[in-house]
């Protein structure tokens, strides 16, 4: 044995990718899996098989067996007139209700920041529709614009079938929208203006700035990333909505407020035709996640 | 040993979780074990009071009567059966015995869910409903053999159920089953029946499709073609034409039609016909009902006849009960439908249902024809059924819905001519049909 051999050898410098730095990111990842396989199981699992479904001919069906049919189902498509009426609808649904919602909500959060009488009162009033499931919603409205027994035509002394006109049904459920989704924007806004810093307001009062220029000067810049957060989020919880629309109208008449989920779940649960549903509910995630993408990377380059 | 115990866990878990989901099949009716009553599972769409009433009374009475063969009752709806069943279908889960309505089970007929019952009806069950109401659920297997999927006991006519005081102002005169107004007559009692801001008729068409369609037999306008080939084509010819043009022209020329009852359902011109806003309002044999329950006192109505075209014919569509293929005990499954739809059983249904019973012996208990509630004409409606020529169509309810519907509002709602609309339900229709025939 050599003296070399016994001398006890130079502690290693631990570094971030040393063997600790390892043992700690296995013990991490052995800590995360109870929580990542049901994760795995009920969220990724499904969208990859549907992801997997859309290139297939599946069908709910015994008598025959689903067969792998490559991009028959992208081309059928790009050529279904019925897939293009339902995803104008949703674009024109979508724009609509986020652009009148954001205005909406901004207005009622701007009102909701100011020292009135009962604001708490107000607050908590303004938050009412949030509480309310989409269906019982789907049905208050349907009462409110029945064409006969309606509040909306005694209050205007008119004869319309306003969720039956072919006309009206898309603009009818657009208000209808943007009431539903204001509370959660309101909210949002109005935590947004809580959190201006009041010596802005007061630096540019010294400045003998008016209202409008405090709101545009101050209140908007300030709100700028609240406003990117949420009306992004509104777009997506929008273009996705299903269960409010599906009360309202069911997609008539005549289609006219068939959203894009209204449609897929058409394709998928009354004609059956899963893979195409599937390829339809791909299409729309690859349009949403793309015009999310492109408005987040317009608004973050803008910000800095 | 951290890591050893989270692995476990972990594996544990996944374990737990595989099981839970592998453990749908569980839910499945299964083959009873000796000493144990066999079990069946049974999807009732029942939604009025008395009807409700009436498939409750008799799944207990069965149950008291058959320890042997425990039902359990299973509330469903119309407004969804059919995303519960395609979803129960594919999950292996569907209850045992299913009501449904006939245009829905050639579908699932042709996707193998329902089990045929062709070589398994009991005679007497057989012998008591009429050929006519048994073709309503024979359909193709997908394999191109006829089987009978359901056994068909409620049917439904179009009647119009007028105010009395209207009728009678107008002096026209008052049809009967034996002699029913013609489409002319029709038209022209709507435009007497006009005035003051008051209509006519009002004609509920937010789902025009079936009515439309079930009528246009008057004409003989079946709008579905078959080739020698075996390839089935829409056609929309002079005989298809005439009701709908009837009823546009009752809408946009007479204006004898409240335009605002079109985009609604069928019951909700409910309110305003007890206004006296308009005085005919051709409905489904099943409105009586509500009119019975809702209308205000003193409001007097009666049930007419439906028009007569060239022939008094409308198409038939049944309510329906299945046993699901997938059924651990159709035999058990069979026995109870036997009972469930005998004359008397049948007799209490039709009547809380307020529609026409299949069963001879139910058509002939003497509370099917009495005079009051329209039951005389209503009963009487029940022989001009005839089978719907569009439920052997596969993909027909793609075309109603995806074409049909939107096309006939638009064209109802006067936004388009009937050649357009013609042009539209065979073109887009067919390359709907063609999805089908591959």
């Amino acid at each position: 044995m050599t003296a070399t051999a016994t001398r006890p050898s130079p502690p290693k410098p631990r570094t971030r990718r040393g063997g600790g730095g390892s043992r700690r990111n296995r013990e991490m990842w052995v800590l995360m899996l109870p929580a990542l396989v049901p994760v795995l199981l009920f969220s990724v699992g499904p969208l990859l098989y549907g992801v997997g479904l859309a290139f297939t001919d599946a069908r709910a069906t015994r008598n025959r067996d689903v067969s792998f049919t490559g991009l028959e189902n992208v081309y059928e498509l790009f050529g279904d007139a019925d897939f293009w009426s339902s995803f104008k609808i949703g674009l024109i649904w979508s724009v609509s209700v986020t652009v009148l919602q954001f205005l909406a909500a901004l207005g009622l959060a701007l009102l909701l920041n100011q020292n009135l009488r009962f604001r708490g009162v107000a607050r908590v009033l303004a938050v009412v529709p949030w509480a309310m499931p989409p269906v019982v919603i789907g049905l208050m409205w349907k009462l409110v614009y029945h064409p006969d027994a309606g509040i909306l035509n005694s209050m205007l002394g008119t004869d319309v079938n306003w969720l039956a006109d072919f006309s009206l049904a898309l603009p009818a459920i657009i208000v209808v929208g943007v009431w539903t989704g204001m509370p959660q924007t309101t909210v949002v806004l109005l935590a947004g203006l809580q959190s201006v810093p009041k010596e802005l307001y007061e630096a540019v009062e010294v400045d003998g700035a008016g209202r409008w220029r405090r709101f545009w000067n101050i209140t908007l810049p300030q709100l700028r990333p609240v406003i990117v957060a949420i009306t992004s989020l509104d777009f997506v919880w929008n273009i996705n909505q299903f269960g409010l629309v599906y009360v309202l109208t069911a997609g008539g008449p005549g289609g006219q407020t068939r959203l894009p989920m209204l449609f897929a779940y058409e394709e998928a649960f009354r004609y059956r035709f899963f893979g195409y549903a599937s390829m339809l509910g791909v299409a729309f995630a690859i349009v949403v996640l793309a015009v999310l993408g492109l408005y987040l990377w317009r608004q973050m380059k803008e910000a800095k | 040993m951290r890591i050893k115990s989270a692995f476990a866990v972990t594996a544990l878990l996944a374990l737990a979780v595989t099981a839970c989901g592998g453990g749908g099949a569980g839910d499945k009716g299964e083959a009873a074990k000796p000493g144990e009553p066999v079990k069946l599972n049974f999807l009732s769409l029942a939604w009025q009071k008395e009807s409700l009433a009436a498939n409750k009374e008799l799944v207990e009475e069965w149950n008291k009567a058959n320890p042997t063969i425990q039902v359990t009752y299973v509330q469903g709806s119309w407004d969804n059966v059919n995303d519960q069943l395609v979803t129960q279908f594919a999950g292996g889960t569907a209850p045992d015995v299913i009501h449904n309505d006939s245009p829905a089970l050639s579908g699932f007929a042709a996707d193998g869910y329902l089990l045929d019952l062709k070589d398994k009806i009991p005679a007497e069950l057989k012998s008591d409903i009429p050929q006519a109401a048994w073709d309503t659920t024979t359909f193709d297997d997908g394999k191109g053999n006829q089987g009978v999927y359901g056994v068909p006991f409620l049917q439904e006519s179009q009647v119009i159920i007028a105010n009395k005081k209207l009728l009678d102002e107008a002096k026209v005169r008052i049809p009967t089953a034996d002699s029913p107004w013609t489409w002319e007559e029709f038209s022209e009692a709507a435009k007497k029946m006009t005035k003051d801001g008051h209509f006519g008729v009002a004609w509920p068409m937010k789902s025009p499709v079936n009515k439309t369609l079930n009528l246009a037999l008057n004409f003989g306008g079946k709008f579905f073609e078959t080739a020698a080939d075996g390839k089935t084509t829409v056609k929309v010819g002079p005989e298809e034409r005439e009701v709908l043009q009837r009823i546009h022209d009752q809408l946009w020329k007479d204006k004898s039609a409240d335009p605002a009852a079109l985009g609604q359902g069928t019951a909700d011109p409910l309110p305003a016909f007890y206004k006296g806003k308009f005085a005919l309002l051709p409905v489904g044999v099943y409105l009586r009902q509500q009119v019975v329950e809702q209308a205000p006192e003193g409001f007097e109505w009666v049930t007419l006849p439906g028009p007569k075209g060239t022939t008094t014919e409308q198409g038939a569509v049944s309510q329906t009960l299945s046993v699901a293929q997938d059924s651990k005990n159709p035999d058990a499954a069979l026995k109870f439908i036997s009972f469930f739809l005998n004359g008397k059983n049948q007799a209490k249904l039709a009547k809380g249902d307020w529609l026409l019973p299949t069963s001879q012996a139910a058509a002939a208990d003497p509370s099917m024809t009495t005079k009051e509630n329209g039951w005389d004409v209503a009963t009487a409606s029940g022989k001009s059924l005839v089978v719907a020529p569009f439920l052997k169509v596969k993909g027909f309810d793609e075309w109603k819905s995806k074409v049909a519907t939107p096309v006939l509002q638009q064209y109802f709602a006067n936004k388009i001519s009937l050649d357009e609309a013609a042009n539209k339900l065979v073109t887009d229709g067919n390359s709907v049909l063609e999805r089908y025939q591959k």
